[in-house]
Parts: C-alpha cells; structure tokens; sequence
C-alpha cells in the first residue's frame, strides 16, 4: 500500500503543480514569496491540526471534536495569560495539558468502551461547546499580554526579496515544520508509530503479535489533543486575540486536508508527507480563489468534490480487489 | 519416547455458553516432529489453537507444561515469548505494511522496544528468510505478494522470533500443488532445527505425506494420537466420525416430476462443473466440509453469486437469474445461514417479522395495511408451524433458536416458493427442535415444495434428505440415494473426491 500512497502522494503532488501554474498564469502576486508566506502562514494551524488527524484516521478512526478543543484551549490560554501574566513555556504547557487530558478522554471512550469514534468525539464536540459558551457567552478575550504579541511577530532566516524587502519566515511555520518532522519522525522510528499503521491495517492481526491496541488508541487520540494545544498557541499567536467561535466547523477542513493527502477514511494508510501536501492543496486553492476573484464557496464545493472522488476510488479498487479473490479453492 | 516433549497439555476444557467446545482434551508435541490435527468441521481445532495462541483461555484445571514446566499462556504475547508461533489461515499479516516489517514486527514488540531501527527490522528479516532459504523483497507492500509468498512471510515471522513450534492451520487451503511441495521442503527445513510443527488440514492426503503421529478431535472429545504407520486414510476417517446420536428418520414422501435443473454451472475462484436435478416434493442434501463452495452454489440459484458459464432450467425452461428479485419472481426462497443476522428483525414482534413478508396482500385501500387480515394471516402460519408461544406481539429476539428459525421459515412460506434453499437450518438450535424443524421441512416437500438443504450435520442429513449431493474443492464428488447412504461413505468423498480420481 506504500506504493498505493506513493502514488497517491505524487497524483496530488502533480494536481498541486498544475494548479499554481493556472493561479499564477492568472495572478502576478501568487508566486511572491511574502504570498506565498503569508499562505502558509494563515494555514500552520490547519496543517498542525491535520498532522495529529492523520494519525487518528490510520487507526481506522476520526477525531471531530478538535474544531472545539483547539477553540476551548485558545479561551483557556487566554483566560491563563489575561490572569497570571505567565510566560511562554507556561503558556504552552497549559495548552499542551489541556488538549492531552481531552485528548485522553476520548482515547478511552474510544479504545476501552468500545464505543465509535464518530459518537465519541461528536459528543465530546458538543460539550466542549456548550461549556464554551457558558464560560465565556461568546466575547473575545483582548489584552494579551505585549511578550505573547512579540512572540507572534517572530521571523526567522530574513532574506531580500526582488523588491528589496527584507521577508522573513514567521515563527507560525516554523512551528508547523517543526510538529511535521516530529510527527514524521514519530510515525517512521517508534515501536508506536509503526503500532498505528499495524492497529489500522489488521486490529486482529495487531493483537495476535502482541500490540496493545487500548493503548495505542489512546495515545493517538492524546497526540492529536497535544497538536491541538500547539495549534491553540500557534493560532493565538497569529491574531492576538482569542474568538471562541473561530472554529466552529473546523474540523471538517481537517479531515478533508488528510483525506485529499491520500490517507484512507478506511484505516491502514496515510503519511505525513501526503497529509503536508493535502494541506498545501487545500491552502493554494483557498489562495487562488481570493487572487482570482472567484467566490471562496468554490473552494467547499471543490474540495468536497475532491473527497469524494477520492474517496470512491478507493472503495471501487478494494472492492474490485475483494471481487476478484477466489472464495473457494476450486480443484481444477 | 525418551525425549522430553517440547509441549504437554493435558486436561483442557472449554465451555461457551451452551456448548462444550473442549472436553478433557490432550495434545502432546515432541521437539521437530510434524503432528497432525484431525477433525470435522466444530470438533474443537480451532479452540484448542486458540488457547495454544493465548486468545482464549481453559476452564480452570487446565494442564499445560512447556519443555516440563508449568506454562501460563494468558495472551498472544506470552505465546511467543513461550517459543509458539500459529500460523493463522488469513496468515495474519499487515497488508499495509513491507514484508521486513512484517516478519521482524513480533520481534521488536516482543523485546519491548520503543523505537524502530530500521537496520535491525532488515537484518531481521534477512537471517529469517535466509534460514528458509527464500528470497524475497523487503521492501515490497506485503499485499502485493502472492498468497503463497505471504505465507513464507508468516513462517519467517515465527523464526524471526525463534518459534520452537508452529502451528500451521490450514496452510495448503490456498496453494497450488507446486506450492505445497515447496511449503513442505519448508517445513522439513524447519524439522531439521528441532522446530515441531502442527499442521492442522482437512487434506488428508497431504497429511499422510506430512505427519508422523495424528491426533483426532471429534466433538470437541479426544480420541487418541495415533502413529502414522497405525493408521490409513479409511480408518482415519472412521475415527473422526465415530458413532453418534441419530435423529428420527422422517418419513419420506413420493417424489414428481423435475423441477429444477443445474448443467455445467462454473464460477472462477467458486465452483466447477456444477450439474444436478432438484425434484418437486424432495429433499436433497447438500454437504461437504466448510468451505467446499455449497453456499456459493445455493447463491448462484438466488442471484447473489451470478455464475460464469452454465445453465439453469426451472420446469424444463431456461432460466436466467441475476438478482434475489428475479429468483424470488421464479419462485425460489433462500434462507441464509445465521437467521439472527439475515432473516429476521430481532427487536420487532413475530407478528411484524411474519407480515414483512406478506406486505403485498394485505396491502389495502390507498396502500394502507389491512390490521384485521394481518393478525388472520400472522396467526394462520404460527398456528401453520406451531410457533410458541403462540404471542404474535412477542419480540422475536424473546423467541428460542428453534422458534425464531420458524418465523424464519414462516416468512419465506408466505411468499409461496416452488423451491426452498435453506443453509444450515437447524445450527444452534437444540436437539428437540431441530427435529421439529426436520419434520416441517418434510411436511413442505410432501406439499411439493422441492427443498435443496445444505448442513454440515450428517446426521441431519441422513434424517431428512432424498438424496445427498457431496461437495469437495468447488466440485460435486459424490451422489447418494439416501437408502445407500452412510456417514463413512460421504466423509470419504468429502475428504477425499471422488474414488479414482488424482487429487492434489
């Protein structure tokens, strides 16, 4: 299946290209690089949040509450800073704290009681919200405090640009790269990483060769929160203030970056460099709407599109795979 | 037998609820021998590997020493460590990942490792195919191997962990001949390292090529371990059968004219050369272990399985069936094996589950339904098939097994076929209704209704049919007239094909 995915990841590679040379046949300013920054910028969160997902859904399952934890963890490192001052490190480890503990929670609903993924993680979506909203009845949280601000304004390696501006790349990305090679590097060389590829792939086969599956599903689900405090974070620091609604319907954006970058809803397949390149899909195309002119539904109708046409491709292929396996071993 | 054995269990029970899957069963393996495990169809292989793999555990005062000492096998991973490796029949591979994962994986969990070196997982694999002497890619996507290239997968996996035992289930099911001799030069490789294999096949031929000693299971019962030189393909047969409780033989009725007729019928990858007659008012048996196609061929009839070649006559006209519609248009019901999960609605009434079927005459005025013809036609079949008790309003999952199958069958009369295929009626029904359900069958053929029947149970078999049909690897292998008829005799053509023919 890595030949499957590989391939999967050069198709969307190859779809990636020719959509920026279309953009950029018709806008001038979509191949500058403080464009091109700014994109990425505007979707580190996106790609933090679809980095933790891919892991859930080569398990086999998904995670729809994280539209409601990164919310609830950016009102509550608001809330912490806006109180206590703190400091960086504190903040992060607030926010990291409070992803895993939901994180946790909904592991073990998921592995230990059995129950759905989708049920799980729904429900525990709707409370997050509904406590949300009866804990900050929707206003902003404003007042950060000057060395959380400073931190956004972060850029590193400044260069100049043909103009003569001097660009840097934004402490945001930096981020990213930095959860993405983590993550990569997670999946790739531990005992656990490799757990998930083998818990989705045959959950029986994975408990006969000895695998704890509890175990496994727990610390995805707990992963995904801990992304899900960075992204709190990451996101915070980008607007400077805290909208407890900024991500109502997140999650759906989630799941469709980590689909569109090849990994199946199915379980067993996906990978960090595909699910990187599902959300550069998913951000270019954003991008070049707006640089178009075009009206940014398209990007909804065209992603789900997108999807679904993914999607069935891969059940008409395992079907047909399923089809053509002899049932009986027929003597001849 | 001076030697220590590798394996002593002794003692082994194993009760689900209901039945007695294992009963004070033993098995005794020496180091590098090739033991045989025989038995029907549920007569407790696939228990006794289970517990030997740490999926499931004995009753308490279970006996089991490994190389002398008492030996705790609570789950898969104690299994392993304990030097056992079983070698599932779907291999239990991951298709997702690359063959040196797969062979090295157990490894690495077993030694507790967190992290992956990929240098070791290679090197792993290489000594593991190397002490096979097979060469494959490791870096190849597991699901592209051929089957018999991803059971080599599977044996390197065991060596990878220094298996001392393997216990190989069903291995040869899905290989060709050419494929088994090499899987047995395999095995004398690992013969030759001291490994003890059992090998666990309904292929007895391949047996007695293979395996030194023999141990036979029937009912979940042991019944002895035998050497190869004490046994033949006959007297092994005769074993496993043994002499069990026979159900009343129904009275048989005259049997019309022919009603349905198969010629040539071939799925790839299903069955071959299918041609038989079904008569109105018969019975006819059909059997063979699992797996040997019988429900891919019922389904041909029903359109859920549409054949490659062939040709199908209903009445002496052609007929061709593509869908459960068209088949039930003809007149043919199907009651699929598993009445829980396919026939019935377990939280609706009996009453409901009967009209389901009934849903187009009782359909009134403005297709609203007629209550009162409803309640007059769901009484009429439960009083029909003495459904009890006798409350349409009950919830059918509150219905014994027996009952249920009656709803079932209630169902599927209301739809008035000419044919009847039912798949394995009367499992996990117990002994008394099942012979109420063997006299309801009888009743309907003697109202010349043809009914084709396949069970596994050949006691019920030679209860209820006319004539038994007897399938093996895909073909019909034997034909009996149900006064010539034995348990030998049908045992003999299930294992072994027809007498004569060359066998793989």
């Amino acid at each position: 299946m890595k030949q499957r995915t590989k391939s999967k990841e050069l198709w969307i590679f190859i779809i990636l290209v020719v959509l920026s040379v279309l953009i950029s046949a018709r806008s001038n300013v979509f191949l500058r690089p403080d464009n091109l920054i700014d994109l990425l910028k505007n979707n580190a969160v996106l790609g933090i949040m679809a980095l933790g997902m891919t892991l859930v859904i080569i398990t086999g399952g998904i995670d729809l509450s994280v539209g409601a934890a990164v919310a609830v963890l950016t009102v509550l490192i608001g809330k912490f800073m806006v109180t206590f001052g703190g400091n960086l490190l504190l903040t992060f480890l607030v926010a990291v704290a409070g992803g895993v503990i939901i994180g946790i929670i909904n592991g073990t609903l998921i592995a230990r009681a059995n129950i759905p993924a989708i049920v799980v993680t729904l429900g525990s979506m709707s409370i997050i919200n509904g406590l949300m909203l009866y804990y900050t009845n929707g206003s902003w949280i404003n007042d950060l405090p000057a060395w959380f601000i400073d931190f956004g304004k972060i850029t590193l390696f400044k260069f100049h640009d043909a103009g003569g501006n001097v660009v840097g790349i934004p402490i945001q990305i930096i981020i990213f790269l930095i959860m993405a090679l983590l993550t990569w590097a997670l999946l790739k060389y531990t005992l656990m990483g490799r757990a998930v590829y083998a818990v989705g792939g045959n959950p029986v086969s994975a408990k006969r060769v000895g695998i704890n599956i509890e175990r496994t599903l727990i610390f995805v689900y707990a992963y995904m929160g801990f992304l899900a405090g960075v992204a709190a974070v990451t996101h915070t620091s980008i607007m400077r203030q805290v909208d407890p609604n900024a991500f109502l319907g997140f999650e759906l954006q989630v799941v469709a970056a980590v689909v569109v970058g090849g990994a199946s809803l199915a379980g067993g397949n996906g990978s960090i460099i595909g699910t990187v390149l599902g959300v550069l899909f998913m951000a270019v195309l954003n991008n070049g709407l707006i640089l178009t002119h075009i009206p940014t539904f398209w990007q909804k109708i065209i992603v789900g599109l997108i999807i679904i046409l993914a999607v069935s491709f891969d059940v008409i292929q395992r079907k047909r795979m399923e089809k053509s396996l002899p049932r009986v071993d027929v003597e001849y | 037998m001076s030697q220590m054995p590798f394996l002593q269990m002794r003692n082994i029970n194993k009760t689900f609820p209901g039945v007695r899957a294992l009963d004070a069963v033993r098995l005794e393996i020496l180091p590098g021998e090739v033991h045989a495990l025989v038995g029907e169809n549920g007569a407790g292989k696939s228990t006794l590997i289970k517990i030997l793999a740490g999926v499931e555990q004995p009753d308490p005062g279970a006996e089991i020493l490994i190389d002398g000492k008492p030996a705790n096998i609570r789950q898969p991973i104690d299994a392993n460590q304990q030097g056992i490796a079983v070698i599932y029949q779907d291999f239990s591979l991951f298709p997702n990942l690359t063959v040196a994962e797969n062979i090295s994986f157990g490894k690495e969990i077993g030694l507790g490792k967190r992290f992956v070196n990929w240098f070791e997982i290679k090197e792993t694999a290489t000594n593991a195919l190397a002490e096979l002497g097979v060469e494959l890619d490791l870096n190849l996507q597991l699901e592209r191997l051929p089957v018999a290239k991803q059971q080599l997968v599977a044996i390197a996996r065991a060596l990878a962990f220094n298996a001392r035992f393997i216990i190989m289930d069903e291995p040869t099911s899905s290989l060709s001949r050419g494929e088994v001799e090499s899987l047995f030069k395999i095995i004398g490789t690992l013969k030759e390292k001291g490994i003890a294999i059992l090998f666990v096949s309904h292929r007895l031929q391949e047996l007695f090529t293979i395996a030194e000693r023999f141990t036979v299971l029937r009912d979940g019962k042991y019944i002895g371990t035998y050497l190869k030189d004490e046994l033949n393909e006959e007297k092994l047969i005769s074993l496993m059968v043994g002499r069990r409780i026979e159900f009343i033989k129904q009275s048989r009725s005259k049997t019309g004219p022919v009603l349905l007729e198969v010629k040539s019928l071939t799925k790839k990858g299903n069955f071959k050369d299918i041609s038989f007659t079904l008569h109105k008012g018969e019975i006819l048996g059909l059997t063979g272990l699992v797996g040997a196609g019988r429900t891919e061929v019922v389904q041909a009839l029903f359109g859920l399985n549409v054949p490659d070649s062939g040709e199908i006559y209903l009445d002496g006209v052609k007929v061709n069936i593509r869908s459960p519609e068209e088949a039930m248009g003809l007149g043919i019901g199907y009651i699929p094996e598993g009445r829980q999960r396919e026939g019935l609605v377990l939280r609706q009434s009996v009453a409901q589950n009967i009209s389901l079927a009934l849903l187009k005459k009782i359909r009134g005025k403005f297709g609203l339904l007629n209550a009162g013809k409803e309640k007059e036609l769901v009484e009429e079949y439960m009083e029909a098939l003495d459904v009890r008790p006798r409350l349409p309003n009950m919830l059918a999952m509150q219905l014994s097994g027996g009952n249920q199958q009656k709803v079932v069958l209630a169902k599927w009369l209301a739809t008035r076929p000419k044919i009847l295929i039912i798949d394995e009626p009367t499992n996990g029904i117990d002994v008394g209704a099942k012979a109420e359900i063997h006299k309801l069958l009888r009743q309907l053929a003697s109202q010349g209704m043809g009914i084709l029947m396949i069970s596994s149970e050949l006691p019920e078999i030679l209860a209820v049919s006319d004539r038994v049909l007897v399938m093996r690897r895909g073909r019909l292998v034997g034909e009996f007239a149900i006064e010539e008829a034995t348990q030998e005799k049908i045992m003999n053509r299930a294992f072994m094909g027809m007498p004569g023919r060359v066998t793989a």
